[in-house]
């Protein structure tokens, strides 16, 4: 059974004259234990995405979608009380630039302690006080912090980037989510740290069995860590499928010039040869074009690409262009009958 | 081919606070020494506090040196000569939102540095911000715009602009790759490599994606804690890293690991 199944899931910016779709049917599902990542450049919706799965958004924005379930529970035919309470407990979130997102005025260890939740703590009054001191222990203890004591006593400029971080992750560990999203978690951070934390989200993966939805923008960055990746551009959906696929056997055009144009992945071109890019820059929000919203950039568009491709199917490899790249002829076939 | 840019025995230290009876001094970059020719590209990487911006500083005479000295084609820049400097040291910086003054137009911007450093006349002036507006592809009449106009990847093109736009020698790019989406960063690679082969520039790349490096750079330095712990030819210390924290940070990046998996 699928953990998360979200189909056509579209957001609306509600607007004086005119309501802007700032993403656009975007389908996305996770089965347990998964390591997805979302990626898609700025502007392409994958934060607004995640927000909307926790249900964060707030009344500007307009959400709908043709399914959202949540372990076989249907989310939308709850009231927002109830969603929210389900989504409280299965589901966490991590933000990019940890430090502006932790409290500044109070100390680590009491922001920690309010992440823990009464329901967890047993025995007397007298006696939870020592109990959540060690539950917060326990907590950085299982983010890899060994100094707990002066962890617990410092205020979060004191500590670095990926020890912020790290506490972030502690805080979401706090209620034992079953997914975790995290939202550019190593945006702006050293390549060092970056490793740190990618390590420790994937053991977390492996010893708890968490599913982790991984939303960045750069596709070269998180394809070591991933299982699975779907890829957004300017809100809509434009490729799923596992990470050998995406890498290997690109078939929209826009992840195939993603792949092209980082030069990890390309180590058999010369030096200083020139990479391969898209012309253009991504469309703003405010004028969209109309179809696929690639289609002004896009190498192989053609007259059917201002009407909006619909989702075809590749043995799970999932994309949403009028003309895929196909290696396999018979493929090719298919899709043109 | 003879050398651009020489930098011997750069160091910069600083005086620590404290009580006036134990003045203790921190070396942060300690004796550099490098040369750059014309249409070479020297990559700097290293962790964090290992010196890596305070050599970008230093080269362009944000601050001053505490001892060591830069020639220019053979010409020694002194820490007064700025004039001199700026023409031929130009610096890109990382976040180039925040480097572009918001209240000016781009005309403004771009005519600033030549008014300080040139002796063109208002026309002349025009015409050649004009030339390098469509130098780094964007309009000539892009330059009546205010900088809030343009996306991230058109301001990053507005630095380059600022940069090229008095004919320098040197490039320094300080992580001015790393805050862009990837496909507008291969098209800014692109770009600095068209605009290298034309000019002759010879850039200073400080980096930390070693991908953008290993395509970029002909030559590497590591820096560690202020020293240069090991430098050479790009290729030969991707492949054959010899000092510790050199193969720690090409282990990092799974540099090695995700070209085996791709092979696969």
């Amino acid at each position: 059974m699928n953990l998360l199944d979200i189909r056509n899931l579209s957001i609306e910016l509600i607007h004086d004259e005119e309501n802007i779709l700032a993403v656009d049917k975007v389908s996305l599902s996770m089965k347990e234990g998964e390591v997805r990542g979302l990626v898609g450049e700025s502007g392409s919706g994958k934060s607004l995405l995640a927000q909307a799965i926790v249900a964060v958004l707030d009344d500007k924005w307009h959400v709908h979608a043709d399914r959202f379930h949540w372990r076989g529970i249907d989310l939308l035919r709850l009231s927002m009380p109830e969603r929210k309470a389900i989504l409280s407990r299965d589901v966490a979130m991590i933000f990019q630039e940890p430090m502006a997102c932790l409290d500044p005025t109070t100390t680590v260890g009491e922001q920690l302690a309010e992440a823990i939740d009464e329901s967890q703590l047993s025995g007397f009054f007298w006696q939870k006080q020592q109990q959540r001191r060690s539950a917060v222990i326990k907590l950085l203890h299982k983010v890899g912090i060994k100094k707990h004591s002066e962890c617990i006593k410092s205020y979060p400029h004191q500590l670095t980037e990926a020890l912020c971080q790290r506490v972030m992750i502690a805080i979401a560990l706090a209620r034992q989510p079953i997914l975790l999203i995290a939202d550019e978690p190593t945006a702006a951070m050293e390549t060092t740290n970056q490793g740190q934390v990618f390590r420790l989200l994937a053991s977390l993966n492996q010893l708890k069995n968490m599913a982790i939805l991984l939303i960045s923008h750069d596709l070269e960055n998180i394809t070591h860590w991933t299982n699975t990746i779907t890829v957004m551009y300017s809100g809509q959906f434009v490729e799923a499928g596992t990470t050998e696929q995406i890498f290997n056997k690109a078939m929209h055009p826009y992840t195939q010039a993603l792949v092209d144009s980082s030069p990890m992945a390309n180590l058999h071109l010369p030096a200083k040869s020139r990479l391969m890019t898209l012309p253009g820059s991504i469309p703003i929000l405010q004028h969209l074009p109309i179809g696929c919203r690639l289609g002004p950039r896009c190498p192989r568009a053609q007259q059917d690409c201002v009407k909006a491709p619909s989702v075809s199917s590749f043995h799970g490899h999932k994309v949403s262009c009028h003309f895929p790249l196909l290696q396999n002829p018979k493929l090719q076939k298919a899709s043109r009958a | 081919m003879t050398e651009l840019l020489k930098v011997q025995g750069l160091t910069k230290s600083y005086s620590d606070k404290g009580s006036w009876l134990n003045k203790s001094r921190t070396t942060v970059l300690d004796s550099i020494s490098f040369t750059i020719e014309a249409h070479k590209t020297l990559a700097v990487i290293g962790e964090t506090g290992s010196g890596k911006s305070t050599l970008a500083r230093l080269l362009v005479g944000a601050e001053p040196a505490s001892s060591g000295s830069i020639f220019l084609n053979g010409q020694e820049l002194k820490s007064g000569s700025y004039k001199h400097r700026c023409q031929h040291i130009r610096m890109i910086f990382q976040d180039s939102g925040t480097t572009l003054n918001p209240s000016l137009t781009i005309k403004q911007l771009l005519d600033e540095p030549l008014k300080l450093n040139t002796s063109l006349d208002e026309k002349k002036r025009t015409e050649l911000i004009r030339k390098t507006l469509q130098k780094v592809g964007l309009l000539g009449d892009h330059m009546n715009f205010y900088p809030h106009m343009f996306s991230g990847g058109q301001k990053q093109r507005i630095s380059l602009a600022r940069a090229i736009i008095l004919q320098p020698q040197v490039i320094i790019l300080d992580e001015a790759l790393a805050s862009l989406d990837p496909s507008l960063r291969s098209q800014m690679i692109n770009l600095l490599l068209d605009l290298q082969q034309q000019m002759g520039l010879a850039y200073i790349l400080i980096s930390h994606n070693l991908g953008i490096i290993r395509h970029f750079s002909d030559e590497i330095m590591v820096l560690s804690l202020g020293k240069v712990i090991e430098s050479g030819k790009t290729l030969e210390i991707m492949t054959k890293p010899q000092h510790k924290i050199t193969q720690k940070l090409m282990m990092d990046q799974s540099f090695q690991l995700r070209a085996k998996k791709l092979k696969k």
